[in-house]
């Protein structure tokens, strides 16, 4: 939410470091490896077309024949600059919302909901567990049709993997929905089989997160922690304290899964 | 018809009465004038596949026609509850359905969990729930999985779990819907030993398989379904069918493939190590033992879709065909000729072949022109043999092919086997079939703890 709500790089990397930090705290830095390559792919993704496609700004690093299509003119400093919160946001968001696959189970994550969201959790739960089915799907169906003389030439020739896998995916789909209402899902008010205990250490880190939100909230609408932006001329972005201590609470979960474990 | 009336239909737990039901659009009944009575005991339900029997099974919870749709005549009811009208969430208390695939009917991540999913949708007490699903779970056998988590456990363990957790709930009638079908003759087993034991205390346990040699004995009910109609006969004179082994043309030629000392395995942790195994042109080699014993990947060692981390693999040249498990995933064209049309004309459109050779074979000459995802489920599974194996590879690979096939299937997919094999293609077959082994496998090699041991055809497992 603190990620999305600033244009502020600074604050924007501080969340993206208590993400990764609770991260590796948490489930340790062999489990994450994966995210973290495919966070940063994302955000070198984010860079690079900012980088190539807006030619905007006043510090010109070097320029492009304009007749190149697409990627001819001037590059420069800003859109660089750009570019990296971009992908400094999508990392941030990435790494902010993986605790929820990569250190609970879909039950634990359940059982915390509010009655009302009951339903639609345990709904989520079940798709999530189709995520793994989807992808042994993908893997057989394009070996399978490489098998049969397939080969991936271009966007389109794609369609052989992916449409098979797409209505594989949808069938799959409505038989667990199908398996779902069998047995009960909906009938009206559910029970838990062990509803959620809050430890002191877990509204320790409650507290501490709803305050940074309050406290990031509070620093946008007074104007302490303001917009920034790099055009026309790079500026380094403006800093507060009271935004700062707000990004800094946001290492609460990294701290407390420490010296758990 | 006449009705079909059960031998305890004195205690009838649930009934069918003069019941039509037509799926949406349909153009006939997918049952027509059902008349049955379901007792407590066991009862075997068998019809070839896309003969109303899994519909037959939906009936009993309402999910036909409640979750389906479609058109609907006469009456049923379970547990005194009268299907028509009462929601299938609320008729899930009564009767506990278990499906064919174990991996599309988890909820949730821990057995504990899992199984406790359909008491927390009943709203049992919190209280309650922990030693209910203790029960369950020794009630099936597999009170040491508590706590594990789903994802780890096999097969066959996944469908017992899917069973304790329609246990939990204390239905009078269970359903059980071909779930031995994806399961090792030794999961299978375990399986339909706790399906029998869940008829203790006056329940009626209804399963429906293709496979009956496990179930006749302890069966006191015996329902075929065929084209919708429902016939009840008498258990004990049901005999076993078995596939014909079609007549072999030629010995075998010269070695075709081979695998010297080769180590294969995921993330460089090997499922098999120093294994070595030949086969030659026109021999048909079955690779047997449990699920996760390493057969998927040798075939897939053999195929060249896995590199080998040590050792050496040899191929024929030319086609290899390759036939994944859930071979239905790949369909997607818009005719079942297409589909075979799409692997001839990649494979280099040999000269003469065309579509309807083999789709004669298969018995789907009829269906050539059908939207592949429109057909029967046992249909599906034919088409999607028709699609891999057209023309003639050199070396055709084939991994757990009758997975849920019925003996009409399973029959049209020897007869397109011996046609390879007599016209040349090495074959090799991972299959837990002893009736697919004993009609085509001329050598038998059992693959477990990824090491090889070869045995006869007919030789059982050390």
């Amino acid at each position: 939410m603190v990620v999305l709500a600033t244009t502020n790089p600074v604050y924007k990397t501080l969340v993206l470091a208590a993400a990764l930090a609770a991260l590796v705290a948490g489930a340790g830095f062999r489990r994450t490896k994966r995210l973290f390559i495919a966070a940063t792919l994302v955000a070198a993704f984010a860079v690079v077309l900012n980088f190539v496609s807006a030619h905007l700004g006043a510090t010109v690093l070097f320029t492009l024949p304009e007749q190149l299509p697409a990627v001819g003119g001037p590059y420069t400093l800003e859109a660089l600059a750009y570019g990296a919160t971009g992908g400094v946001t999508v990392a941030a968001a990435l790494a902010a919302a993986a605790p929820f696959s990569l250190l609970l189970a879909s039950h634990e994550v359940m059982d915390a909901l509010p009655a009302a969201l009951s339903r639609t959790g345990a709904a989520v739960a079940a798709a999530l567990n189709l995520v793994p089915a989807v992808g042994a799907t993908f893997v057989q169906v394009s070996e399978a049709q490489r098998m049969r003389g397939w080969r991936p030439r271009g966007p389109r020739s794609w369609a052989e993997v992916a449409v098979p896998v797409v209505l594989t995916s949808v069938e799959s789909s409505i038989q667990l929905a199908e398996a779902m209402e069998a047995r009960g899902f909906g009938s009206g008010p559910r029970t838990h089989m062990s509803p959620v205990r809050m430890s002191s250490q877990d509204w320790v880190l409650v507290i501490a997160s709803a305050s940074a939100v309050a406290l990031f909230a509070v620093s946008i609408a007074a104007g302490w922690a303001g917009p920034w932006a790099p055009y026309p001329v790079l500026t380094a972005p403006p800093l507060d304290l009271r935004p700062l201590i707000a990004c800094i609470l946001l290492f609460t979960p990294a701290l407390q899964w420490r010296s758990r474990s | 018809m006449h009705p079909a009336f059960h031998p305890r239909a004195a205690v009838a737990i649930a009934q069918l009465d003069h019941f039509t039901y037509s799926y949406p659009g349909a153009a006939s009944a997918a049952l027509r004038d059902v008349s049955i009575r379901i007792g407590p005991g066991l009862t075997v339900v068998s019809g070839s596949s896309g003969s109303g029997k899994s519909t037959l099974l939906r009936v009993f919870n309402g999910l036909v026609p409640h979750f389906h749709g479609g058109r609907v005549s006469g009456a049923a009811t379970v547990a005194g509850l009268d299907i028509l009208v009462t929601p299938t969430r609320v008729l899930a208390r009564n009767a506990g359905f278990v499906f064919q695939d174990p991996e599309l009917q988890t909820v949730y991540a821990t057995v504990d969990r899992e199984v406790a999913f359909g008491l927390e949708n009943a709203a049992v007490p919190q209280a309650e729930i922990a030693a209910r699903v203790s029960e369950a779970l020794r009630e099936v056998g597999i009170e040491q999985l508590e706590g594990r988590a789903v994802r780890t456990l096999s097969g066959g363990e996944r469908q017992r779990v899917a069973l304790a957790s329609a246990l939990a709930v204390r239905p009078r009638l269970v359903v059980l819907d071909e779930p031995t079908s994806q399961l090792d003759p030794a999961g299978a087993e375990l399986l339909l030993a706790a399906a029998r034991r869940a008829t203790a205390d006056g329940r009626a346990v209804i399963v429906a398989e293709h496979r009956l040699s496990r179930l006749m004995p302890g069966a006191n009910a015996f329902l075929v379904v065929d084209r919708g109609l429902v016939t009840e006969t008498d258990p004990a004179e049901w005999r076993p069918a078995h596939a014909p082994a079609p007549p072999r043309l030629h010995a075998p030629g010269e070695e075709a493939w081979s695998v010297s000392g080769a180590a294969a395995g995921f993330d460089g942790v090997p499922v098999l190590e120093d294994v070595d195994l030949a086969g030659r042109a026109g021999e048909v080699i079955a690779l047997a033992g449990p699920n996760g014993g390493g057969k998927t990947t040798l075939l897939r060692l053999i195929a060249g879709l896995a590199a080998p981390m040590s050792g050496k693999v040899t191929r024929p040249a030319g086609r290899i065909a390759y036939l994944p498990q859930n071979p239905v995933a790949l369909l997607h064209r818009q005719s079942v000729r297409a589909e075979v049309q799409f692997t001839i004309d990649r494979a280099g459109g040999q000269e003469g072949e065309r579509p309807e050779r083999i789709l004669r074979i298969l018995g789907l000459t009829e269906l050539a022109d059908r939207y592949p995802r429109d057909l029967s489920s046992g249909e599906r599974q034919r088409a999607a043999i028709a699609a891999v194996l057209p023309g003639t590879p050199q070396l055709v690979l084939l991994d757990e092919p009758t997975r849920g096939m019925d003996l009409a299937a399973r029959c049209a997919l020897i007869a397109v086997v011996a046609d390879l094999r007599d016209r040349g293609a090495a074959i090799v077959i991972a299959t837990h079939d002893e009736d697919l082994q004993a009609a085509l496998a001329d050598r038998v090699v059992d693959v477990a703890r990824g090491t090889l041991t070869e045995r006869a055809p007919h030789e059982l497992p050390a």
